[in-house]
């Protein structure tokens, strides 16, 4: 029982850095059609912006997480304007490539600006980094931090789309571009808020994430694919899916490496997607509809 | 003939017959009467630097040294560098650039393992010598190349030293938790083969990705196992979230790192973890820490050609190297030539430097020439000691 409890805490912690993650990931992707392969590389660069902020310069670390949100709307809008507006027109492979240009630009200069400062940059915990005991399991207070403010963070973003203006017309772009416009939305706005909040919810992740793990320039694309599978998994255009999605790959991951063996850890979850995209091809939450806007 | 034309064939002429007076000794690359030009490659940028921008920086004050001391028979040592930014390709475009375009006499370089492999049909061919100053992977000396040595240690033979250590002990219940790309494998199968020689099994052979932002489960069936002994064949990343969360579930085994977490005090603050590292012993290439009076002499020498870098173990790779170049540019004599230098290396044996745990050693059928691992640990809110050396045959 008490290995079932460690498991399920440890797969929620995780699956909750992978929901909200997936959450920007769908974000862009319901109102625009494209997946943003930039958006690992977006969660590294505040992440980094984050640890500037903190490490080097003593910034309070919630200032810090703030900044990271800030500078991570304003990268996420910077790509809408270089990548996705000059060639909305275009084939979804010339934007695909675009949104991969970005990321190979992003990891580029991170490498040259965060790169020969060590290889893995440690963040300090911002809770105390000893272990504590609840109901006599052991539990880093860093996990409880990164648990709750993942909630807070989606339960923040769940209100700004349903009871903020700006969230209810990017929410009406989604479903319908051009009945949108014809209610006199600018919908190029549009797609510039919805990058700039998927990437935004990005920033907030990696400042709650440098704690738990380490930064580096290159972490940002297996980040991307672990958001990217939640985001499959809960149907691709569903906010609750991805946060479905993110939570239970976290705990598919960890339930596997803990009852079968850690080499189940990478493959388990993907063997759970190409099951449900088999039986239901459009995720757990996902609509049918799919157009290209 | 026109004019013009005449003016073309005199210069040619002219340029081949300068050509043909010049003495034979111009005809080695990279040698002239008073210079030899030395390349490295390895990566000067992206996070892999530790492994080529710091041991270059080591070389240089070496050849500075060598130089200000009037050089080698009247030869000053040039440097070349080259980023080969740990990417398989760009390593073998850097030591192509250093051989083709720059023209280098010798060698000294290597830093991350999989582009140093990548490179070395480029090197073997090109039968320019060669010293790898920090990648350890078999496959590099192994077979071996008749140009190419390493100073470094190497992925077996650190393994087998790993398992020496836990042994050597006291430990009866040894575990493996390792990552299984090319680095991981390239040390994990030497370390299950040694396991095999010495008749024991692991008691769990775990895995772990090299981006892995939690490692409970393979702590729980670690402690489930009664492990006594962990063998850590991981990146300093994963392993800094291994020893995390192996205290936050309260499992304290003795931890046997390797050369790829080279400095206990950067892994102590990656862990981040008080007291997490407690237990933590790892691989050193090099028999003093960056803090030992005994480097004062390099620590100067760095922090002044260098200012704002402190001196740190990949420096050491590099001075170790670089001396070692040094030794066999002195034996191959003023005559200078590439076979020359390959058979001075070839006859080294038990070469003293000033960071090696011990001599070098290079024979013709085995370029391996550092069996000397190093085994450091950094106590909590202590400096990192040396706890002993393992002698690996």
């Amino acid at each position: 029982m008490e290995l079932l409890v460690y498991l399920l805490l440890s797969g929620l912690t995780t699956g909750s850095l992978y929901a909200l993650i997936a959450l920007g990931i769908v974000v862009v992707n319901k109102a625009t059609a494209v997946i943003n392969f930039a958006h690992g590389e977006l969660f590294m660069f505040s992440g980094f912006v984050a640890w500037m902020l903190h490490v080097q310069m003593g910034v309070p670390y919630l200032p810090s997480l703030l900044a990271a949100v800030a500078f991570g709307f304003l990268l996420g809008a910077a790509t809408d304007l270089i990548a996705f507006r000059p060639l909305k027109n275009a084939n979804i492979i010339s934007l695909v490539l675009a949104t991969i240009g970005i990321a190979f630009m992003l990891r580029g200069t991170a490498r040259v600006i965060w790169g020969g400062k060590g290889d893995y940059l440690p963040f300090p915990p911002i809770t105390s980094p000893e272990p504590i005991m609840i109901g006599g399991i052991m539990v880093i207070p860093q996990q409880l931090a990164v648990l709750a403010g993942s909630i807070v963070i989606m339960v923040a973003f769940a209100a700004f789309f349903r009871l903020t203006r700006a969230g209810k017309m990017m929410q009406a772009t989604a479903d319908n571009a051009k009945a949108a416009t014809l209610a006199g939305i600018r919908i190029d706005r549009i797609y510039m808020l919805s990058f700039g909040t998927g990437a935004a919810i990005a920033g907030a992740a990696a400042a709650l994430m440098a704690p738990l793990t380490l930064l580096y320039p290159d972490m940002g694309f297996s980040f991307f694919i672990k958001g990217f599978a939640a985001a499959v998994l809960g149907g691709l255009t569903s906010l609750p899916g991805a946060v479905l999605g993110g939570i239970s790959i976290g705990i598919i991951e960890s339930l596997a490496g803990g009852y079968l063996h850690s080499s189940f850890i990478e493959v388990s979850a993907f063997i759970v997607i190409m099951f449900v995209l088999v039986v239901r091809p459009t995720g757990l939450l996902g609509s049918t509809r799919f157009r290209r806007v | 003939m026109t004019l013009k034309r005449c003016v073309k064939a005199g210069l040619s002429g002219l340029f081949l017959a300068v050509a043909a007076l010049q003495p034979g000794q111009a005809q080695v690359p990279g040698v002239t009467a008073d210079t030899i030009k030395i390349g490295s490659f390895g990566a000067l940028t992206g996070p892999g630097y530790l492994y080529g921008k710091l041991p270059m920086n080591g070389i240089e004050v070496v050849f500075d040294q060598v130089n200000a001391a009037g050089g080698i028979n009247g030869r000053k040592l040039e440097l070349v560098r080259e980023d080969d930014r740990c990417d398989p390709a760009a390593a073998i475009g850097a030591v192509k650039k250093l051989i083709h375009e720059d023209k280098v006499f010798a060698i000294i370089g290597g830093g991350c393992s999989n582009a140093t492999v990548a490179a070395r049909e480029t090197l073997a061919e090109a039968r320019i010598p060669v010293i790898i100053m920090a990648s350890v992977h078999d496959g590099i000396t192994t077979p071996v190349a008749p140009t190419i040595f390493s100073t470094a240690l190497t992925s077996s033979l650190e393994s087998a030293a790993m398992l020496q250590f836990a042994l050597d002990q006291g430990a009866k219940r040894i575990a493996v938790i390792s990552m299984r790309d090319a680095w991981g494998r390239s040390r994990y199968t030497p370390l299950i083969e040694a396991f095999q020689k010495k008749g024991i099994k692991p008691v769990l052979d775990e895995e772990m990705a090299p981006d892995a932002n939690d490692a409970t489960a393979q702590v729980l069936r670690l402690k489930g196992a009664n492990a006594d002994a962990v063998l850590v064949v991981l990146y300093p990343k994963p392993a800094a979230i291994f020893m995390r969360d192996a205290q936050k579930l309260g499992f304290k085994p003795l931890a046997v790192g390797q050369s790829g977490i080279a400095d206990p005090a950067a892994f102590e603050d990656q862990v981040g973890s008080p007291g997490a590292t407690a237990s933590f012993r790892t691989i050193s290439m090099v028999r003093y820490t960056p803090e030992d009076p005994a480097v004062d002499k390099w620590r100067k020498a760095i922090e002044a050609k260098f200012p704002g870098d402190r001196l740190s173990v990949f420096n050491l790779f590099g001075i170790g190297s670089a001396q070692v170049m040094v030794e066999g540019l002195k034996r191959a004599g003023p005559d200078l030539t590439r076979e020359k230098l390959v058979a001075a290396l070839n006859g080294l044996k038990d070469f003293e430097t000033d960071v090696y745990p011990g001599g070098i050693t290079c024979v013709e059928t085995d370029h391996r020439c550092n069996k000397n691992p190093a085994w450091i640990a950094k106590e909590p809110g202590k400096p990192v000691r040396v706890l002993g050396v393992t002698k690996v045959e």
